[in-house]
């Protein structure tokens, strides 16, 4: 079982290790967290309105920073200081936007933390007997009845 | 018809009140009175139902017929619409909608009220709780957002429908989004009821099945429809923005999911009733949440919600629903101890519990994407939107892990999974998704996709594999619970596993909806192999995008009543052969001052999209955006086998075929043991 585990794993991992990045990638990868902002409501790189006033200027200095400079995140905050913090719709990792990334991590953890109470406490607690009289049919028929639910048979 | 319309209202009004004050008058007092009281009260909320079904039909009439001297006709509608479009006015704006909501859940009601006689008590204190939501949407749209508004003066013609709506799918789209979100009332009356009542037993939760499955298999099918008309109608070449719109309708969808899979905790084991309880509250509480978040302007989404004055009484509804809700949780908790004790974590339970923690973290998550403009408006002054490529990063994980859960889940068995089945059961489907994803790794190696240089394409690698393992375990479930009828009933397996579903018909019937999922997000990791190109074409000038060719043959113009229009004929070749002509088109209407709206010409196969669109003609050519979305017919046929298989959980189990033993031995064996022979079925 370890070994079809470990078999499983390693590829997963492998994968998700590796990583290596051109300039065609991250200027699509860039392009897609920066919003067009002549108020069309797209994203730079999917806005498709014919004479928009700003996405030409907008992709072509996306090209010039994705080439100048080889920091991802150098180019968003370029754009966050020459169009304005909404044109970029990936928050930041650092200040007050990195809260948007914690908020969703802290909400699974302390979830997770609440299902292993819950399971803590479920083991821990003796299972309730159900009331009723204690002749051997009903008991047997309430057995039958709960193999029947529990095996779905 | 205005009149009449406005008359109905009131009446509905009266009514709804009388079903709910006269309701809990009956639930306070418990004696013969009570009980005639109880029926005056279901007669007249059904009675309410007929009284907004008219008030609907006038509002149809009225757009039908033009009749401009109705603010909402006059403001939503014009001489040249299409009947059909006429008749989808009712939802198209503010206050029609709110009328489709009351229309909705008084139709719910009727059905409820119709069916008292399966539990009349619990029927009569679920009906009392749905007139009070009644009440509250009555209110609404007789007070606050009037459909039947008068103009003060004669205007001859409408300033028409959004043209964005005007697309068959938006005549069904929102009735289905909104058959969804109004059917979570129903189990959350009975959940509240229930809880009022201190109702002992799981009895509620069979009564809601159904009504829950239903409202839950149409928000399924809503937000699919709504995905498909954003990606044939908006010209973006995508289906889902994380835009709030969007975001508002997921997050009921999830809490509902995760509902339907705790409720089943409840029925077999007596376990996770706070959770339910609450889960059917969440849910509805949120259906809520969107309709005030959307509707008062507290976030800011492309699609056409004016911003209004009705979000402070969405508020309200929120915070007294939560303070009922609270208040009977708190008097009544004791009533919702756990039956039984989780016995091992390696169980079907714990299974649950785990798909519920990720479907509700996935829930926060998108709830806090759409927060957070509010939140960054309030902390930096700024609206901050947070697009695709945030959701992307926190949801695809998320959906991953989800997927491997659905995989894995069905093989643990309840109470405790012993480790040989563990290693019996997973053999098959683990082998399997490993040879799938080793084969795509050397296919898309050799075909020169470098995949681990994008991390969208790692992650449609892991959904193909997670996809498979969840198709193996199906099909191993399928197999395994076939082949043990075919040998006890000497059968063939196809047989076998045709008597197996009808056995469970719910159990297979999700197995096939969690298929219908895995296709669906096939057709999502199809996204990160999409391509586009974008090219002015003169005539008989050509662009190539993959293996097509796209040859403008001419474009032409149309005017008529409604809209005027711009459109190129595309020759598309395919490896140099002749395969089809596209007209990608654009239309500006006329009755909404000009507004431009791409029609996206598309040819469609199970292996891939050529989507193309008309993006104007700035220098008198038209200006061609052509992509290729691969996979992308998977996910609207996943929706068709999500319906099939939600129908096929709705449809009741047969008997099981039980061995024939002589009655004789049967009594004879039993009394042996000291048991009564009244426990013999015959």
């Amino acid at each position: 079982m370890k070994r079809l585990m470990r078999i499983l794993v390693l590829p997963f991992a492998l994968v998700l290790l590796m990583g290596a990045d051109n300039q065609e990638a991250r200027y699509q990868n860039i392009g897609g967290k920066i919003m067009c902002t002549c108020g069309c409501a797209q994203m730079l790189l999917k806005c498709n309105h014919v004479g928009c006033p700003n996405s030409a200027q907008m992709i072509k200095e996306l090209r010039t920073n994705v080439n100048q400079t080889s920091n991802d995140e150098e180019v968003l905050n370029w754009f966050r200081k020459n169009w304005g913090i909404t044109a970029v719709v990936e928050p930041s990792t650092h200040g007050f936007e990195l809260l948007a990334w914690l908020l969703p991590i802290a909400g699974m953890g302390i979830g997770l933390l609440l299902v292993l109470l819950v399971i803590r406490s479920w083991r821990l607690r003796p299972a309730t007997v159900a009331a009723g009289d204690m002749n051997l049919a009903p008991e047997l028929e309430a057995m039958r009845d709960r193999a029947r639910r529990e095996t779905e048979i | 018809m205005p009149l009449l319309g406005n008359f109905c209202l009131l009446f509905a009004l009266a009514l709804a009140i009388y079903c709910f004050v006269v309701g809990v008058i009956a639930a306070v007092s418990k004696n013969a009175v009570g009980y005639r009281l109880a029926e005056t009260a279901r007669r007249a909320g059904m009675a309410s139902f007929v009284a907004v079904l008219l008030a609907a039909v006038a509002l149809v009439y009225s757009a039908l017929t033009d009749d401009f001297s109705v603010a909402y006709i006059l403001h939503h509608s014009n001489r040249a619409l299409p009947a059909p479009y006429k008749f989808a006015v009712l939802w198209s704006g503010q206050e029609g909608s709110m009328l489709f909501w009351a229309l909705l859940l008084s139709c719910y009601g009727f059905v409820l009220r119709l069916r008292h006689k399966v539990d009349q008590r619990l029927v009569a204190m679920a009906s009392m709780v749905l007139a009070g939501i009644q009440v509250f949407f009555l209110i609404l749209v007789n007070f606050v957002a009037k459909p039947f508004g008068m103009m003060d003066r004669v205007v001859a013609d409408g300033n028409g429908l959004n043209p964005l709506l005007q697309y068959p799918e938006m005549v069904i789209h929102p009735p289905m989004l909104y058959l969804g979100y109004v059917g979570v009332s129903v189990p959350f009356a009975f959940a509240l009821a229930a809880l009022i009542m201190r109702y002992p037993g799981e009895k509620w939760i069979h009564l809601t099945r159904k009504w829950t499955m239903i409202a839950w298999c149409f928000q399924s099918v809503g937000i699919l429809l709504g995905a498909h008309w954003a990606y044939a109608v908006l010209g973006w070449g995508g289906y889902w923005g994380w835009d709030p719109v969007e975001n508002a309708s997921l997050l009921p969808w999830l809490s509902g999911t995760a509902f339907l899979h705790s409720v089943m905790m409840q029925e077999k084991r007596g376990m996770m009733k706070v959770w339910n309880i609450w889960l059917i509250f969440i849910t509805f509480m949120l259906s809520i949440l969107g309709t005030l978040l959307t509707r008062a302007g507290l976030v800011s989404s492309v699609h056409a919600f004016a911003q209004s004055s009705i979000g402070p009484w969405f508020t309200t509804l929120l915070g007294v629903v939560f303070a009922v809700c609270l208040i009977f949780y708190i008097k009544n908790r004791d009533h919702l101890k756990a039956e039984n004790k989780l016995e091992s974590l390696v169980s079907r339970e714990s299974s649950f519990l785990f798909n519920n923690l990720v479907l509700l973290g996935a829930c926060f998550a998108v709830l806090c994407g759409t927060l957070f403009p509010i939140l960054s408006e309030a902390v930096r002054g700024v609206k901050m939107n947070l697009g695709a490529p945030f959701y992307n990063k926190v949801m695809i994980p998320i959906g991953l892990f989800l997927i491997f859960l659905t995989g894995v889940g069905p093989l643990l068995a309840w109470r405790s999974t012993s480790y040989g089945s563990i290693k019996r059961n997973f053999a098959i489907p683990a082998t399997v998704s490993f040879t799938v994803m080793v084969t795509l790794m050397v296919v898309w190696y050799r075909s020169g996709i470098r995949f681990w240089t994008d991390l969208n394409q790692i992650y449609a690698l892991l959904s193909f594999t997670l996809g498979t393992l969840v198709t193996a375990t199906i099909a191993s479930e399928f197999i395994r619970g076939g082949r043990v009828l075919q040998n006890k009933l000497q059968t063939n397996l196809l047989a076998g596993v045709y008597l197996l579903m009808r056995r469970n018909m719910r159990r297979y019937g999700g197995y096939v909806v969690h298929f219908g999922v895995v296709l669906v997000i096939i057709g999502l990791a199809g996204t990160a192999f999409n391509k586009d190109q974008e090219k002015e074409l003169g005539v008989a000038d050509s662009m190539q995008i993959g293996h097509y060719e796209l040859r403008n043959q001419e474009y032409t113009q149309d005017d008529n009543a409604n809209y005027r229009s711009e459109a190129a004929l595309l020759d598309v070749y395919k490896d140099g052969k002749y395969l089809t002509r596209l007209n990608p088109e654009e239309r500006w209407f006329k009755a909404s001052g000009g507004q431009p709206v791409h029609i996206v010409a598309n040819y469609s196969t199970l292996v891939e999209d050529l989507y193309v669109i008309y993006e104007g003609s700035p220098n008198g050519h038209p200006f061609i955006k052509a992509l290729v979305n691969p996979l992308v017919n998977w996910i609207w046929i996943g929706v068709l086998v999500i319906i099939f298989g939600t129908g096929m959980a709705l449809v009741p189990n047969a008997a099981p075929v039980t061995a024939q033993v002589p009655k004789a031995v049967a009594v004879s064996a039993m009394e042996k043991q000291g048991m009564r022979a009244a426990g013999v079925s015959e």
